[in-house]
């Protein structure tokens, strides 16, 4: 009766893809180490906040197929959730006097900012999603950026609770590359078991075909709801530290800029699995930083050599080109890391079909 | 014992009539035929008695109960499956898994859905295929997954919308095979749709015949042969190929 292959547990056979993606961050941080600089380590930080990011988005986008242009929105609520709650009283009384005197008085430690600013985002992407959910196609994408577009206006409107426009500062400043490692890990270890969980696999069969997995008791817009809170939760995480990184929030810090260069990221290492999240951030900074090496100038010998200013941006530009032209479904595709033994077959938990 | 039934269902789009009036019931271990030409609306009642499609009039019972408002969805959570004409497998993953998908749906966790998953595709003869991607297979193969994942977690009824379609003459009666076993051996209620009329009248205690939407013909095997009606509706048609087969079952 039984088949050949046992099937067993998918946890097991998919757990080399997060263990390797987990791998290479930790090398980055090594690489940070032993290189000792400041702006480097700010450079690594900002990577690891990054991969947050992305693999935050991946969980929603990259197994529903439904991109989203709102997802920064969840980190803005993030950042500014570490904005109330970290920040001395006495300077929050200045900048944002309309707090409510118990959040006046908060001062709580930076991790258990950013694990409450995970909870306050998965509750607006519950909040949010219960109407979201039920569009699909480009009219939920639009919905998304409306998401981003409201809460943007939100914050730059109100003053007594966010300082409008003007940056919230104060915020104490994290400077050691460890918690964020540590968060980036935990967004990669959360990622991978939400995609072969059972509410994951329902998404993806019903991104493939929604009418079939409709037939088969999926409850699509309850599917699209899970992913979508699970991915709020990882962005408001990720929101909290990066405010802890530069010490300083605005609205705008979590805007186009950073949907731009996020959607990106996970454009071109691959929407359809979570290697390619990861793998999209890593490429891409990697680049954008030897970009802007090269733009401050090299010394090579007597000589300094410098690309003309403004080249960062195009260079980046012609490469996400490029490599979309030659990759269309993003450098990893549909595929996931894994042990080059078991590759055929071990990755299935995550594999996303199309993309 | 349980029973699905059509009462009095009209389905009309945009001024067109797909469907008026329809009846139709399927009993638990029953197969039963539905046969028509090309656009007769075999398709839309399926759709009706699945969730998909909103009548227009008329209301669809299970075990006398109204289905009506509910999504497609609920619908297969109450043990009321289909396929699909074209296939609609989820094609880039593998062949247990589109199984999968069936039994997390309704609720198991992916460990036990899996588990059965193995089983189905045993009982439905593709355990071979079990880590094959679903959309690099052959059409009979593809038709007994699709089958296989309707038949997860054993629903009372499934709608099979031309399974057969394309099929050789062997690959058929193979199939023929497999669908008495679903009413049978696993007590489903089974409402087959079929252009080979032939295969309908093989397998099935009971026809229905629509032409235009409306129900022209019900009745056994014996009866469907024998109607002036159903052998009109056929040559009325530009499927032509249906007729040799109504004639060889002469
Ligand atoms: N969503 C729709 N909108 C408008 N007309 C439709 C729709 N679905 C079906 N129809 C029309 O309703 C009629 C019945 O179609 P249906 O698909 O149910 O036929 P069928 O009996 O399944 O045909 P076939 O044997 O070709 O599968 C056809 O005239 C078709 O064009
Ligand atoms: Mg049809």
């Amino acid at each position: 009766m039984s088949h050949p292959v046992s099937h067993g547990s998918v946890a097991r056979r998919s757990i080399a893809t997060p263990v390797l993606l987990g791998l290479l961050l930790v090398a980055f941080a090594l690489v940070a180490l032993a290189a000792g600089s400041k702006p480097f380590n700010q450079t690594i930080i900002d990577i690891f906040l990054k991969v947050i990011f992305v693999v935050g988005l991946w969980v929603f986008v990259g197994n529903s197929g439904v991109i989203s242009f709102g997802h920064i929105a969840f980190a803005g609520l993030g950042g500014y959730v570490a904005a109330w709650t970290t920040i001395k009283p006495m300077m929050k009384g200045l900048s944002m006097p309309g707090l409510p005197d118990w959040l006046m008085q908060t001062e709580i430690p930076y991790w258990a900012s950013a694990g409450l600013a995970a909870g306050w985002a998965a509750l607006w992407a519950l909040i949010f999603g219960s109407v979201l959910m039920r569009l699909s196609g480009i009219a939920a994408s639009i919905a998304t950026f409306a998401m981003l577009a409201m809460v943007n206006s939100i914050y730059s409107n109100w003053d007594s609770v966010t300082a409008a426009t003007s940056s919230v500062v104060g915020i104490p400043i994290i400077r050691s590359i460890w918690p964020y490692l540590i968060a980036a890990l935990i967004a990669v270890f959360a990622a991978w078991a939400y995609g072969i969980s059972r509410h994951g696999l329902a998404l993806r069969a019903a991104r493939d075909e929604p009418t079939a997995a409709a037939a088969s008791g999926v409850d699509i817009p309850r599917a699209r709801l899970i992913a979508f809170v699970i991915s709020g939760a990882i962005m408001g995480m990720g929101g909290a530290l990066y405010a802890h990184s530069i010490g300083i929030v605005t609205p705008d810090t979590f805007y186009l800029g950073l949907t731009f260069i996020t959607l990106s990221m996970l454009v071109v290492g691959g929407m359809g699995s979570l290697s390619g999240a990861v793998l999209g951030v890593l490429i891409l900074s990697t680049l954008i930083q030897t970009l802007r090496w090269l733009e401050a100038g090299v010394e090579i010998g007597t000589t300094t050599f410098a690309l003309p200013g403004g080249v960062q941006e195009i260079g980046l530009g012609v490469v996400m080109i490029l490599i979309l032209m030659f990759r269309p479904a993003g450098i990893m595709g549909n595929r996931d890391l894994s042990l080059p033994a078991r590759a055929a077959s071990e990755t299935k938990g995550l594999q996303s079909p199309k993309t | 014992m349980s029973d699905l039934s059509a009462d009095r269902v009209s389905v009309a789009f945009a001024g067109l009539s797909a469907l008026s009036e329809v009846d139709l019931k399927v009993t638990s271990g029953q197969i039963v035929g539905l046969i028509g030409p090309n656009g007769a609306g075999k398709t839309t009642l399926v759709n009706v008695l699945t969730g998909f499609q909103p009548a227009t009039e008329g209301t669809v019972r299970l075990d006398g109960q109204p289905l009506s408002g509910l999504k497609p969805h609920e619908v297969r959570r109450r043990g009321i499956a289909r396929t699909f004409q074209g296939g609609r497998l989820f094609r880039d993953l593998p062949v247990i898994d589109n199984l999968e998908v069936t039994g997390v749906g309704l609720g198991l966790s992916r460990a036990a859905a899996i588990a059965e998953a193995e089983a189905m595709l045993d009982w439905v003869g593709i355990a071979p295929l079990a880590d094959r991607i679903a959309g690099t297979l052959p059409y009979t193969d593809e038709r007994r997954v699709a089958i296989g994942r309707a038949l997860m977690r054993k629903p009372a009824f499934v709608l099979l919308d031309e399974p057969a379609a394309g099929m050789s003459a062997q690959e058929a009666q193979d199939l023929s095979a497999l669908i008495r076993r679903i009413a049978s051996e696993m007590g489903c209620g089974v409402l087959l749709i079929e252009h080979n009329v032939g295969l309908v009248l093989d397998l099935c205690h009971h026809v229905v015949v629509l032409d235009s939407g409306v129900v022209i013909e019900t009745g056994g095997p014996a009866a469907i042969r024998a109607s002036e009606r159903v052998r009109h509706a056929y040559m009325g048609t530009a499927a032509d190929t249906n007729l040799p087969v109504l004639e060889v079952m002469e």
